[in-house]
């Protein structure tokens, strides 16, 4: 029984190691998708793989998942096969799972020379040679050796000596060395760190009392998502949802299926009706989906650990698109997780009205990728920004505007004066959408635009968010949300054309247009209270035209007040059409 | 010369002198006048038997700009930004810190959308002018502004960092059409770039500044008017002090201004007694407070946001690390719709405050629940100059707490600070162990009227060994305002690789924010320390490298260089030695060394006073040695359980501690292990 000052110490200390590596990486890293982005993750694991601490706020579908990786390399290498500084390397999908820019950097950690755990970080790196996908290049990429460097399982650092062969191999063989290897340093010392801060944890308190209070963790995390599971009716819970296609196979819609079925405290995750692996880089090895669905619906405010998913059962069958087998091309691995989330959220939203909002945007951000060259100072650039899209409405209240997705936690759009500090574009405009919210009693969340003029020639990706024939739902009677889209005009045309092209060359002068998309509606639209839409009329989120055909408000065109009268007759309309 | 030192907090008004001439310090405590702030000054003055005449130097902090912001008081605001920047206050950065809440909620924009104008002119990065500003846009606006009767504008514009041109001829067209409504520029603040954290802290300095410019000046009207003729300083969320000029144009600065005293005060007393790590702890009467303070240095804030980083204003200035709970003496206990007990946080203030105030208050408070349990004295309460009134606290906490609950009323009180303590224990472990810090390595330095009575039993819950209560524990932050230097700080995003840096045009950067800076400070002679925000290219954030004037001159791109280098090893264990690096911004700060006062030896005895009745822990009261701390001598040795009464304050040792009168007087307990 450890005392329990000792185990709060240690309860807090674990989280604030992972959290000190990841702010150690996030300040000290070279490019955005990790200092801005926060593609990344830290944590620390034991010596099977199961997560002790991993950093908050990085991008959530990095939950938990680095423990397949552990539970290979101590299979090849066995428990004695780690010596102190050793460094390993590894991106390889066959159980990495992941697109190959996601770099796996570790370290086992050793107290009194017996392996007790590993610091580890996953990273993004800008790129990492063959087709760039990181900047957006996936659905061209239609295997693993197109994509890029694959690295299995391999010591960049040997017992503290550096591996030239491999750091050279590695260097030569990405488009900016200079970024990436800063950022291998960043992840190593990131590493360093946390095996420093484990073992003087060790050392202070000793390996049975470190050991024994963080069982004592799992289990208390177990626990208290067990009660909110039971919370939640008995039942067997379905929903269904589609991603347009896997950007190679035209009019081909992937299937998503989620299948939850709650059993006291128990709670299963079944996506064995999601489609099977595809020929474009849709695919993936990773229960991320379930895993980031179930903890925001149980211990949304906690530090996450493996005793966070112990009372979870996730089933994806070998061969289905998120367990897809080697060398099924993962380049865009995680598009289409947010919509997986969202359509467990959906299959719940009966059982656990609560708990759920209406869909979200559902995209990983209204991404914004230019690269050219900057003929003030001959360099390469790269302009990269995510922004954010609506969430949907709430059982209480409107959905938020312009917010990452349910995957992307604290990744932060970059701002319009750095960017244009640092690549050769001007931003002429952000703006939230007026009418893309889904209608409803609780209106969906606005998406934005975000126009950008490049004064270099370059290429813009451009590459068609898959989610147009199945766009963010509302729940209740709520109307769907707006959808994301890329228009450009060229330097010479007048007019805004929709766009779906990957890495399209633009002369200098051009615009683009990024649009995000909204949130569905929750409830009927009209339930919703008038002097609200008049407020939205007045903020501008909804048009005057809008309050009257979604919401049945009529207002006055100075935006004086509501017209009562015309408001009860449009509305009572519409209900008499609906029940017929 | 004499120093004096007022504190504004939600509850009392505190005051703290130094007269150099005799080496004696004062001190004083009234009721905050919600109203009319200034009374509550005057009070002190009075009460404290200082002729204001004589005083040389007032030194201010307040609440008045937090309140203002987080009650959402101020002004309405309107808000002129760039074409095409309309949303970017509502858009901000996009982030759901708080990853996995579904029902998450983003800051709320302080102009409403109807209220921000865009304004068609463009800068570039570096400050050329793309699109020039048409002077009557601004008028237009400026009607529009009128008409709708706003109070305040603040102005915007991007990359207005680099060129303040555009900022400069809006905001002197606004105020000559605006007359004496408050007009606001972000490069008035800083010059710094990010320009949704920009627009916010430029649109917080418009929305407090109607209130706390004028609060300001009325002070200083009314101090002027009761015969003061020395220096008014305002105390700023940096550590430093100001001119009330400058407090009036930068109203933000003071977001802190009330907390940063204590920490002050908090590193030099703590370190002075050989802990160099100490936690501050200070309860008032609306809320609890805690900092860290490692190696004598208080922790800084790195990106501050007022209310809270998931959906709080984000403000663009250096202040002091510091979390706040919702916990005070006048925090109100109550019961929720299904019958649990709650403390906080709506406090009862200072008017109608406690029940046992006799003003006019109902609610029980904390410090109801104290008067109960018999820690506080209800006959020598403020040095008997307010009386308590026992009957009425007890009746209070039977009727809504106790009875409702099927409580004795002595359990009804004890359950009211058990929660407290339980809240206030997580603001200090979330500056300590959450940070990955063992308390047990730390002296908690226990502050504000309330903090003596709760700190021993926060300290017993997170195993915290020593509990220090210095002098004036109710003035501290005031005690701290004494201690604290004037500062001021400049900022100018600067971007420029530093292989090719021009070091003339980094002078001449030098010289204007230097100008600015001696143009706020009023003591001549203000040393400069000039920073380098240096980073790695491709890299975004930043290490602060501190340079000389002589190296700027010599150009020295070598020694700035290796200084980067080594600090970046020092603090993250890697550098890139042959990576090129980059300036992104330019810090000045202005310092002007004050005169300090010393505290004085305590004199006395070691004998107890008389003896109380307390309730300490669960079971019938016991019977407490009672001290008055003003008459312990240095070295006197108390074993608890006791309680050690002063004026504004009064400290709980309970049975097993054991409290030591040190040579410099403060109150040093041991816990029971």
């Amino acid at each position: 029984m450890i005392d329990p000052v000792t185990l709060e110490v240690i309860r807090n200390t674990l989280p604030a190691i992972a959290n000190e590596m990841a702010a150690d990486l996030q300040r000290t890293s070279y490019n955005m998708m990790i200092y801005e982005v926060c593609d990344f993750c830290t944590a620390l694991t034991d010596m099977q793989g199961r997560l002790i601490s991993q950093n908050v706020g990085g991008v959530s579908h990095f939950v938990a998942d680095l423990g397949v990786i552990i539970e290979d390399v101590v299979a090849r290498e066995g428990v004695d096969g780690f010596s102190h500084e050793d460094v390993f390397i590894t991106n390889h999908q066959r159980v990495a799972g992941q697109h190959l820019n996601n770099i796996v950097i570790y370290m086992p950690i050793l107290h009194r020379n017996k392996l007790v755990g590993f610091a580890m970080t996953r990273a993004h790196w800008i790129d990492i040679g063959g087709a760039s996908t990181g900047l957006g290049a996936s659905p061209l990429v239609s295997d693993p050796w197109f994509e890029g460097l694959q690295l299995d399982q391999l010591r960049i650092y040997e017992a503290g000596k550096l591996n030239k062969t491999l750091y050279a191999v590695i260097r030569d063989n990405i488009r900016y060395p200079e970024s990436s290897m800063g950022d291998l340093r960043a992840q190593i010392a990131a590493c360093r760190l946390g095996v420093r801060r484990l073992i003087e944890l060790y050392d202070r308190y000793g390996a049975d009392v470190v050991e024994e209070s963080v069982t004592t963790i799992y289990r208390e995390s177990e626990t208290r998502c067990r009660k909110v599971v039971a919370s939640i009716p008995d039942g067997v819970y379905e929903a269904e949802s589609w991603y347009d296609d896997d950007s190679v196979t035209p009019n081909d819609p992937i299937r998503i299926h989620a299948r939850v079925t709650v059993a006291g405290s128990d709670m299963t995750i079944d996506l064995s009706g999601c489609a099977s692996q595809r020929r474009g880089g849709v695919n993936s090895r990773t229960l991320a989906a379930a895993r980031v669905a179930y903890k925001a619906l149980t211990e949304p405010s906690a530090a996450v650990n493996e005793g966070s998913f112990f009372a979870l059962k996730t089933i994806i069958p070998e061969g289905k698109v998120m367990m897809a087998q080697f060398p099924a091309p993962m380049g865009g691995w995680s598009l289409i997780v947010p919509t997986v989330v969202d359509t467990i959220f959906k299959a719940l939203a009966g059982a656990a009205p609560h708990l759920i909002p209406a869909a979200h945007h559902g995209l990983l951000g209204g991404s914004i990728v230019f690269i050219g060259k900057d003929p003030r100072t001959n360099a390469n650039f790269v302009l990269q920004s995510l922004e954010g899209g609506g969430w949907g409405g709430r059982p209480h209240g409107d959905g938020e505007s312009a917010s990452v997705s349910v995957c992307q936690g604290n990744v932060k759009n970059s701002p319009i004066e750095s960017m244009e500090i640092k690549t050769p574009v001007v931003v002429e405009e952000r703006s939230l959408r007026t009418d893309s919210g889904g209608p409803g009693q609780y209106r969906g969340g606005l998406g934005i635009d975000v126009r950008v003029r490049n004064l270099v020639e370059g290429k813009w990706n451009m590459a068609r968010p898959r989610r147009r024939k199945c766009p963010p739902w509302g729940l209740r009677g709520g109307g769907q949300g707006g959808g994301a889209e890329y228009f450009l005009k060229l330097a010479e045309t007048q007019d805004f054309e929709s766009v779906d092209q990957v890495m399209r060359p633009v002369p200098a002068d051009s615009q683009v247009i990024i649009r995000t998309g909204a949130g569905g509606g929750w409830g009927d639209p009209m339930e919703r209270d008038p002097q609200l839409v008049l407020d939205d009329v007045r903020s501008g989120f909804v048009s005057l035209e809008g309050a009257l055909r979604d919401y049945g408000v009529a207002i006055d065109p100075g935006m004086r007040a509501v017209d009562i009268s015309a408001t009860q007759a449009a509305r009572a309309a519409r209900r008499r059409v609906a029940a017929e | 010369m004499l120093f004096v030192a007022v504190d504004i907090g939600g509850t009392f008004t505190d005051l703290v002198a130094f007269d150099q001439a005799n080496q004696r310090l004062y001190s004083a405590k009234r009721l905050t006048t919600p109203d009319h702030l200034v009374d509550g000054i005057l009070n002190c003055v009075n009460a404290s038997g200082l002729a204001l005449t004589e005083a040389t130097q007032l030194i201010h902090g307040s609440t008045v700009a937090i309140n203002t912001l987080i009650e959402r008081k101020g002004a309405r605001t309107a808000l002129l930004v760039t074409k095409g920047t309309r949303d970017v206050y509502a858009i901000g950065r996009g982030n759901r810190p708080d990853a996995y809440n579904l029902f998450f909620t983003r800051p709320k924009p302080l102009a409403p959308r109807a209220a921000i104008y865009e304004i068609d002119e463009r800068l570039l990065a570096g400050g050329v002018v793309r699109t020039p500003l048409d002077p009557a846009d601004i008028e237009a606006a400026a009607k529009q502004i009128a008409a709708e009767g706003y109070e305040a504008v603040a102005v915007c514009f991007l990359h207005s960092y680099a060129n303040v041109a555009h900022e400069e001829q809006a905001s002197a067209i606004l105020r000559r059409a605006l007359g004496s409504r408050y007009v606001t520029a972000s490069h008035e603040i800083m010059r710094e770039y990010r320009e949704y954290e920009r627009i916010s802290t430029t649109a917080v300095n418009a929305y407090i500044g109607p209130k706390v410019s004028g609060y300001v000046g009325s002070l200083e009207g009314s101090l002027r008017d009761s015969g003061f003729r020395g220096e008014l300083s305002i105390m700023q969320s940096n550590g430093g002090v100001m001119s009330p000029e400058i407090a009036a144009k930068r109203p933000v600065m003071m977001m802190e201004s009330g907390p940063v005293g204590g920490i002050i005060a908090c590193a030099q007393v703590a370190s002075a007694l050989g802990h160099s790590n100490s936690i501050s702890f200070d309860m008032g009467g609306t809320t609890a407070k805690a900092s860290l303070v490692r190696d004598g240095m208080p922790a800084m804030a790195e990106g501050y946001y007022v209310g809270g980083y998931e959906s709080g204003d984000p403000v663009m200035i250096p202040v002091v690390d510091v979390i706040e709970v919702g916990t005070g003496g006048g925090s109100i206990a109550w019961l929720d719709e299904v019958g649990a007990l709650k403390v906080g946080p709506r406090s009862a203030g200072s008017s109608p405050g406690p029940i046992c105030y006799g003003l006019g208050g109902e609610q029980p408070t904390i410090t109801d629940a104290n008067v109960v349990l018999g820690r506080l004295d209800p006959t020598t309460f403020l040095g008997g100059e307010m009386k308590l009134d026992l009957d009425a606290a007890r009746r209070g906490i039977d009727e809504k707490i106790a009875k409702p609950l099927g409580l004795s009323m002595d359990a009804a009180a004890r359950a009211i600070i058990d929660i407290a303590i339980a809240k206030m224990s997580l603001a200090v472990r979330q500056v300590s162990v959450e940070k990955g810090y063992d308390p047990r390595d730390f002296a908690l330095v226990a502050s504000g009227g309330a903090g003596p009575l709760h700190a021993v039993a926060i300290a017993r819950e997170l195993n915290i060994p020593t509990v220090v209560i210095p002098w004036f524990p109710s003035h501290f932050s005031a005690l701290g305002m004494l201690l604290a230097d004037e500062r001021h700080d400049a900022v100018r995003t600067f971007p420029a690789p530093l292989d090719t840096l021009d070091f003339k045009a980094l002078a001449g950067a030098v010289a204007e924010l230097e100008g600015d800076l001696r143009s706020m400070a009023r003591q001549a002679g203000a040393q400069i320390e000039i920073f380098l925000d240096l980073r790695y290219v491709g890299q975004e954030f930043n290490l602060s490298i501190p340079v000389t004037p002589q190296q700027i001159a010599a150009q020295d791109r070598v020694g700035i260089r290796a200084a980067f280098d080594e600090l970046h090893q020092a603090r993250y264990e890697h550098n890139a030695e042959n990576e090129p690096v980059e300036m992104i911004n330019l810090r000045l700060i202005a310092r002007a060394p004050r005169a300090k006062p010393s505290m004085p030896t305590p004199g006395g005895s070691s004998a107890p006073a008389r003896k109380r009745d307390a309730i300490m822990h669960a079971g019938p009261a016991t019977s407490c040695d009672v001290y008055e701390r003003d008459a312990l001598a240095a070295g006197a040795l108390i074993h608890g359980p006791a309680l050690i009464q002063e004026y504004g304050s009064t400290t709980v040792v309970f049975p097993g501690d054991r409290c030591e009168v040190a040579a410099t007087g403060e109150l040093v307990i041991h816990l029971a292990k």
